[in-house]
């Protein structure tokens, strides 16, 4: 407890000792710190949670009243045990745990193992790297993990390629098998059930297919959108997620997109996906990303110069696999040619990798300002109703660029061009194509301005 | 398989297994009590996946076999035939005949394959108890079990193994209640389990006042077998709160109650305790309490007892619900009432190792 913390801990107690016996305030108080003050929220650090039960239910009221008189304004009272902190200390002790006991476990009867059958042991809570992209994911994925069904059932992680996904589901999955002795542990993906369905239904052994997905404690299921139009496979994983959910057992799955958007997915699916908690996994802002391309640094024990780290981290921003993928190659290749790793050779060597990310970071602002610029028309015109030639081809083109290079629709794209419709659109896009066929000079100016544009 | 068996012997066995049959609909095998007709018996098995239950009765079996049946339904069929004798035949399709003086009737089973195997023990540690004894401890303390499911550890009866003692302890946070039996064990069988609510209801019903039950702590289960029953259920699991922190160690005051008496009285005063407040007074005086309720607009009640009393004049409020149930649940004549003061918690005591530690409610005055 620093000095802050423990003046106003006095205060309170001051408050506090004419409401509650003396004896109250000695057993229960006397070992309760503050470790945590806002102006909504205080936290206390208790030694066990009796000390949160019985203030909780008999204190609250005398603890609350001592805020006010105090502090003046009651705040939120939340509290911490010390047991809290043991089991922290446990988890950071997992790595070398999972992989001597999985090891072990699936020596003596490979399916039914503590870990299931398809989870890598680097994919641990201890191995995932936080930041403000993922925290929640992360907090709910361990407040999942420590007490199965207790907390969110059930859990909806979504996210973009390549941003922890599997790695959080993996890590729940290696948590509760290692913890939980003789807890059923499946992880799989969605199509790897949608096949055992099909198979289940042709060779007639449902019963067998049903027995074995509704008796796990914990199921895991990856990539969960795949179940999008398969309309029998949907029915049969809405049986086994009722009898799961039923029987207190929790549930764990991930896709590329929230529940709601999943395409050709029955409504009481997607409500019951919802029901739990939906927690995003964004992609890591720029400190996130060097924390990772760090921690892999390390794990794989390479030593790199930070301007490096930091181009990498600068450069490649939306995938962490990409990340991971791009820091092995640089890695190898200092390795490999002893050379001194300057920007400019990373910039060679990652030269796919850049242009691929650099797609994405192309604006149909830019296209069209680098499109005027280069047939020294005014960027006005661009969104003008006017349609000379001179002026109607250079925006044809930025059309046709802006949908290559952009995620954007046909209907976005006529907004960002003065509110034209997605005919006009698809009209500039097939029109260019043909004329680039046609004619070389075209096509070459088009891919000058595309690689300017991805520069 | 085909069997015959008098009616009282098969509802008997019915009725130990039933209770455990699960109400979801999700998984139907489990409504159904798998039956194994197998030497001059039939066994019969139930579970809800947390908790099972495998119980027996005599039948003259004429062809061994297995099969599942609606629980409920045998039951309350069974229940209504009208001559002693049942006789039951289930074809290779799983529909059993039930045949019974002019009776008869079919009702349509699940194959026995279906039905989930109970957990097997097999490095258990075991200790065996006089069902007398944890029959006793357990009235004495599952009714303080928590029913708040946001504080799981709480949702069961704590069985503590510690120098050759069984301790049982159940809280909710306001009130504790805790029994200590003498029991003989070696050390390496100490242990702390956690046993769900479900199941001790189940194991409360199933104890008799004769004969010994074994029990075997496995990992994660547990299992007791008592009158040719065997009970099997998870454990929850987590740490259990240190309630040794709970308990005063000193008291002040201290009163002697005649049970009867003094649970007569709270439950008549107590028809005037609000539900908003839901508090009784008792207000000790020289050789006399007068507990008091009172309900703003509606009324209130008094009553006074004769006690020996010689402490110092003091009020302290009390929820009467949660006081009246140890008293309900204790046999004994007389009881001790431990106090400190009007904000530290009660004690209530027996002459064997019972205890009960009761949060005062805060009078508003």
């Amino acid at each position: 407890m620093d000095e802050k913390h423990s003046q106003l801990w006095q205060k309170l107690s001051a408050a506090l000792k004419p409401q509650v016996s003396p004896d109250t305030f000695k057993r229960w108080f006397s070992a309760v710190k503050l470790v945590q003050a806002t102006d909504e929220t205080f936290t206390f650090r208790v030694p066990n949670n009796i000390y949160q039960f019985w203030i909780e239910s008999n204190h609250m009221a005398a603890l609350q009243a001592a805020i006010v008189t105090a502090f003046g304004s009651p705040r939120h009272v939340k509290f911490a045990t010390a047991l809290d902190g043991a089991m922290k200390k446990e988890e950071e002790e997992l790595p070398e745990i999972s992989t001597k006991e999985l090891g072990r476990e699936s020596g003596r009867d490979g399916k039914q193992s503590g870990g299931a059958p398809g989870l890598n042991p680097r994919n641990n809570f201890e191995s995932f790297v936080v930041g403000p992209n993922n925290e929640i994911a992360h907090a709910a994925s361990l407040a999942v993990a420590k007490t199965p069904a207790r907390t969110y059932n059930p859990l909806f992680i979504y996210g973009g390629v390549g941003l922890g996904k599997t790695h959080l589901m993996q890590a729940i999955g290696q948590y509760v098998g290692i913890n939980k002795k003789g807890a059923k542990v499946m992880y799989l993906s969605s199509e790897v059930f949608i096949n055992e369905f099909i198979d289940a239904i042709q060779h007639n052994n449902l019963v067998k297919f049903r027995k074995r997905y509704r008796q796990a404690d914990l199921l895991l299921i990856d990539d969960i959108q795949f179940l999008g139009g398969k309309e029998r496979s949907q029915e049969e994983f809405f049986h086994t997620f009722n009898t799961l959910f039923d029987g207190h057992k929790q549930i764990v799955l991930s896709s590329d997109r929230p529940p709601s958007e999943i395409a050709n997915l029955e409504h009481r699916l997607v409500s019951r996906f919802e029901w739990g908690l939906t927690a995003e996994l964004q992609p890591p802002d720029v400190e996130t990303r060097m924390a990772i391309l760090r921690k892999k640094a390390h794990t794989l024990q390479i030593k790199l110069r930070d301007e490096v780290f930091e181009f990498l981290a600068n450069r490649i921003r939306t995938n962490v696999r990409r990340l991971e993928g791009a820091l092995m190659r640089v890695a190898s290749f200092a390795s490999l040619s002893g050379k001194e790793l300057t920007n400019d050779v990373v910039e060679h060597l990652l030269k796919d990798i850049l242009q691929e990310e650099a797609r994405h970071a192309v604006t149909i602002e830019q296209i069209q300002r680098r499109v005027a610029e280069h047939f020294d028309v005014r960027l006005a015109d661009m969104t003008s109703k006017r349609r000379p030639a001179n002026i109607a081809f250079p925006r044809q083109i930025a059309m046709y660029l802006a949908r290559e290079l952009t995620k954007a629709s046909l209907n976005e794209i006529g907004d960002a061009f003065g509110g034209r419709d997605h005919g006009t659109v698809l009209h500039a896009c097939k029109l260019v194509k043909r004329r680039m066929l046609e004619q070389d000079n075209i096509r070459q100016t088009i891919s000058f301005i595309d690689s300017a544009l991805q520069r | 398989m085909k069997f015959s068996a008098t009616k009282e012997k098969l509802l008997e066995g019915l009725q130990q297994v039933q209770n455990v049959v699960s109400t979801r609909t999700t998984l139907p095998i489990l409504s159904n009590v798998l039956l194994q007709a197998k030497g001059g018996e039939v066994l019969l098995t139930t579970t809800d996946l947390d908790v099972g239950v495998r119980g027996a009765f005599e039948a003259n079996v004429e062809k061994e076999g297995a099969t599942t049946l609606p629980a409920r339904r045998l039951f309350t069929i069974i229940r209504e035939l009208p001559s002693s004798e049942v006789s039951i035949e289930v074809d290779a399709k799983n529909a059993a005949s039930i045949r019974s003086g002019q009776s008869y009737f079919k009702i349509l089973g699940l194959p026995e394959e279906e039905f989930p195997p109970l957990p097997k023990f097999d490095s258990a540690k075991v200790v065996t108890i006089r069902q007398k004894d944890l029959r006793d401890g357990l009235r004495k303390t599952s009714y303080a079990i928590s029913t708040d499911e946001t504080r799981y550890v709480l949702n069961g009866l704590l069985f503590s193994l510690k120098e050759n003692k069984l301790t049982l302890v159940a809280t909710d946070g306001r009130r504790l209640a805790m029994v200590d039996i003498e029991l003989e064990f070696p050390r390496s069988h100490e242990a702390d389990i956690i046993v769900p609510t479900e199941a001790v209801t189940e194991l409360s019903r199933l104890l008799t006042d004769d004969g010994e039950v074994k029990v075997s702590v496995g990992s994660g289960q547990i299992a007791f077998e008592l009158n040719n029953t065997l009970l099997v259920s998870k454990l929850i699991e987590g740490n259990y709160p240190n309630y040794k922190q709970v308990i005063p160690s000193e008291t002040k005051e201290r009163v002697t109650l005649e049970r009867e008496t003094f649970l007569n009285s709270l439950r008549r005063v107590s028809l005037l305790a609000s539900d908003k407040s839901n508090s009784i007074k008792l207000n000790f005086t020289k050789n006399n309490i007068d507990i008091t309720a009172n309900t703003p607009e509606v009324g209130e009640a008094k009553e006074s007892l004769a006690v020996a009393y010689k402490g110092r004049d003091f009020s302290i409020a009390f929820n009467p619900e949660f006081f009246m149930a140890p008293l309900r649940a204790l046999t004994e004549d007389e009881v001790f009432l431990d106090l400190i003061d009007e904000m530290s918690p009660g004690v209530l005591k027996i002459q064997t190792p019972f205890l009960y530690v009761l949060m005062p409610m805060r009078i508003s005055s």
